[in-house]
């Protein structure tokens, strides 16, 4: 862990899925920086006639959508969309499953008591269901949208949290920070939580992931923010057309297939990568 | 209608082997058109066809909803059947009168129609059902039949219709999908709404309930006692309910059903399947459900009380475009607040068009005072669509294209439907509106609900949501409720269309129009106005 961030890149390098998951992240990041230099006038822009299949015209290489958008466009402003939700959610739901399982491993107890019980309760929900259901009775917006994905993700973290800090606190350089009076929060903070970071950071790759895809079905459903263009919004005005015009749907598919496999692959190189004892492996 | 086509080959091909794998005797031999004029009708077969969503009854005296639509005619007969062009001809009635002031209709009934019971028809039958069931439970009844008074029955073979004041617009809702005649012996003195034959019809109909399964299908069999000659043709109807849009597409094609009414399908496989030999694609038939797709400002907004924004806007937006790209041709640009399937009374003489011109409308919105911004906006609106069907969505996405590129930042808000309902109609918290409504048979049933003042009713659904008032489209819309003259209800109409149109409360976007896809072999299910919505006794299966 403390052999500094720019081995841990080096590493992650020799790690033939880090580097692939890694280049092709690089890649989706570019293509949403890049959205508003390429495509400055919006991905919702009428830029051609409209089912124009790829390769017809040399302008729109992507080919246009039902109403003569240009996929290309669509895909780079996507791809904006679909990695924040995607970070935003991850972020949010690892805040509070941090939290969450923090406290409940390191205090145990009834707090550990009454917060392993909502967890469970919160598992026991489908979480897809209950994304649809938040979002259908607060109402489409990528605010919300990002929220639910939180809600129903954190118990996973939350669980990994706490069978670490369970692990953690019993350790003697806990043990004697207590002894010199250090306070529970420096504690959890400083001490602790540095140490379980590792298997947040491999959780939460693949937490980006799910997010993802959760909002893409989501947009697929119609449930999706309708002033927001995301691969899933894609996905879903390229099905009615399918029988006819099945690269409306194959284009963002591809591209959210290959952001997903990024992240997934990312996630095990970093799994093997930090892991101590799978060191002698990598 | 414009089409796109790509790759004809290889989709003749799909099409071809899905034919060939089902119905390897057909092809070749699928010359002949589904007017089968000259060709006689041969008794027997099954039509099966597919549906969505499922019933709650099967009768539509006592629910507007589409499913019921549907199914009622083929159990239950109306007074009246209507030929192409809403000209009435006979169905339980045989001959009918209007008396010179208007007030009294009298119908002859059919001698000798019997329930499906076996108990005789009589007009004790009608007087009940307009009294005591479509007056009260029928949504459009309600307001339609108010002036009816009474129904006297003189003798058992007729009918008279007495009114406080003429009602011309009735002649046209007395088919037995908007006004089917229920059976006296059976709901008198009942709850009328629990009444267990709502879901085990006992009608005059051409066919009989043979099973149902809530949900899943209906099975209808021929009624041998029907009144019209030898008719029915066909042996058995069966309706299967699939909710996947796809699967119905699929179900066509294998053969596994034989026709899809209703725009069942989405709009782009009807269009693939029309291209093929083996189908037939028929748009007639849907005139007593002519729709419009139309877009209701909210006059109590600051922005909108001035005309030339509402021009404006009505100019930044091709109504074409959305007829070709959005509704796949199926339909017309929006012209009128009337659809052009109410043929007496549809015309676009004298009435505003607003033609498509991005330069117009800024110009207009310049002169209203609504210059752009610094950023380029003038102002900002929101947009709620209907959550029904994808159309409307896209529509509204494209509206949005179309106002940024004059300068209005335009909000696309998406609800689920009771939510879209209370917002528009009860909650008034809406800029701009997008739905589709039934224009009904008659103006007077569909349009003028829209535009008359007095139906600016708060917390009821598609009343005048504009909030729009104008004294002289109120007394031409009032006039042409009492007016028996068809010259004069014509001219009416006329001048009502071209006032709407320069106020422009709702903008018409589309008139939207369905069709029937069939294997070639399914003859004469469309033969008049009322088409798939009727009782389907004319149709039958060449083999």
């Amino acid at each position: 862990m403390n052999s500094g961030s720019q081995s841990l890149i080096a590493r992650l390098l020799r790690h033939p899925s880090g580097l692939v998951g890694l280049l092709l992240l690089l890649l989706v990041l570019g293509m949403a920086l890049g959205a508003g230099y390429f495509y400055p006038s919006g991905p919702w822009s009428l830029s051609g006639s409209p089912r124009l299949w790829p390769g017809q015209n040399p302008a729109l290489p992507l080919g246009t959508d039902s109403l003569g958008r240009d996929l290309a466009a669509g895909l780079f402003h996507g791809s904006r969309v679909s990695l924040a939700v995607g970070a935003a959610a991850a972020i949010f739901s690892v805040a509070i499953g941090t939290i969450i399982g923090g406290l409940s491993g390191y205090y145990g107890g009834w707090i550990d008591d009454v917060l392993m019980r909502l967890t469970d309760a919160m598992q026991t929900i489908p979480s897809f269901l209950s994304a649809i259901a938040i979002v259908g009775i607060v109402g489409p917006s990528l605010v919300t949208i990002i929220v639910a994905i939180a809600i129903v993700s954190w118990p996973m973290i939350a669980r990994l949290v706490r069978a670490e800090f369970l692990r953690l606190r019993t350790y003697d350089f806990v043990q004697s920070c207590r002894i010199i009076g250090m306070s529970d929060l420096r504690i959890i903070f400083t001490q602790i939580l540095p140490n379980c970071l590792a298997p947040i950071i491999v959780a939460s790759s693949v937490l980006v992931a799910t997010a993802i895809i959760v909002e893409a079905s989501l947009s697929f459903l119609g449930l999706g923010d309708p002033n927001a263009m995301s691969w899933g919004t894609m996905l879903g005005n390229g099905r009615a057309a399918l029988r006819t015009a099945w690269y409306m749907t194959a284009i963002p598919a591809a591209a959210l297939v290959l952001t997903v496999l990024a992240l997934n692959l990312l996630g095990d190189a970093l799994n093997d990568v930090l892991n101590p004892r799978l060191k002698e492996r990598s | 209608m414009k089409k796109q086509i790509f790759h004809i080959d290889r989709r003749g091909f799909i099409a071809g082997l899905a034919s060939s794998a089902a119905f390897p005797a057909a092809i070749g031999s699928s010359v002949g058109s589904a007017f089968a004029q000259g060709q006689t009708p041969k008794h027997g077969g099954t039509l099966t066809t597919v549906a969505w969503p499922g019933t709650t009854y099967m009768n539509a005296a006592i629910t507007t909803s589409g499913p019921e639509s549907f199914l009622s005619p083929k159990f239950f007969d109306g007074l009246l059947g209507y030929d192409y062009g809403m000209v009435e001809k006979p169905a339980l009635a045989t001959s009918w009168s209007i008396s010179e002031d208007g007030k009294r209709i009298t119908f002859n009934l059919r001698e000798g129609v019997k329930w499906h019971d076996g108990e005789p028809f009589t007009s004790k039958d009608v007087a009940f059902t307009f009294m005591e069931v479509i007056k009260v439970h029928h949504g459009r009844g309600r307001s339609l039949f108010a002036d009816l008074e009474t129904v006297e029955t003189p003798d058992d073979l007729t009918a008279i219709f007495v009114l406080s004041r003429p009602a011309p617009a009735i002649m046209k809702a007395l088919d037995g999908r908007e006004s089917p005649i229920l059976p006296a012996h059976i709901y008198e003195g009942t709850n009328i709404m629990e009444n267990p034959a709502n879901t085990n019809p006992i009608g005059t109909g051409a066919f009989k309930l043979a099973s149902y399964e809530r949900g899943v299908s209906i099975v209808m069999e021929r009624n041998p006692d029907y009144w019209d000659g030898d008719k029915p043709y066909l042996d058995r109807i069966i309706v299967q309910y699939i909710p996947d849009a796809s699967t119905r597409t699929a179900m066509l094609e294998s053969g596994q059903a034989d026709v899809v009414f209703l725009n069942f399908l989405p709009a782009l496989d009807t269009l693939r399947l029309a291209e093929s030999p083996d189908f037939e694609m028929v748009e007639e038939g849907y005139e007593t459900s002519a729709s419009n797709h139309q877009m209701d400002f909210n006059l109590d907004r600051e922005i909108f009380k001035d005309a030339r924004v509402r021009h404006a806007i009505a100019h930044a937006i091709d109504r074409q475009w959305i007829v070709d790209n959005v509704w796949h041709g199926f339909g017309v640009a929006g012209a009128t607040p009337l659809h052009h399937e109410q043929r007496a009374f549809f015309t676009t003489e004298g009435v505003p068009s607003y033609p498509y011109d991005l330069a117009k409308a800024e110009a207009l919105l310049d002169e209203a005072g609504y210059p752009r911004g610094a950023n380029g906006v003038r102002f900002d609106l929101t947009i709620d669509p209907t959550p029904y069907g994808d159309e409307s969505l896209i529509a509204a996405e494209y509206i949005r294209e179309q106002l940024r590129q004059i300068g209005i930042r335009l909000t696309i808000r998406t609800q689920d439907y009771a939510v879209f309902i209370k917002r528009c109609w009860t909650d008034r918290d809406f800029d701009l509106c997008l739905y589709t409504a039934a224009m009904g048979a008659d103006p007077t049933i569909g349009v003028q609900r829209f535009y008359w003042s007095k139906n600016f009713k708060p917390g009821v659904a598609f009343s005048n949501a504009s909030n729009y008032s104008n004294p002289e489209v109120d007394e031409l819309l009032e006039a042409a409720q009492v007016e028996l003259d068809p010259e004069k209800r014509k001219e009416q109409f006329a001048k009502f269309q071209q006032i709407a149109m320069t106020d422009l409360p709702t903008l018409p976007v589309v008139h939207t129009t369905r069709a029937t896809i069939a294997w070639r072999k399914v003859k004469d299910h469309t033969v008049d106005a009322v088409g798939a919505l009727g009782n389907l006794a004319n149709c039958w299966i060449e083999e």
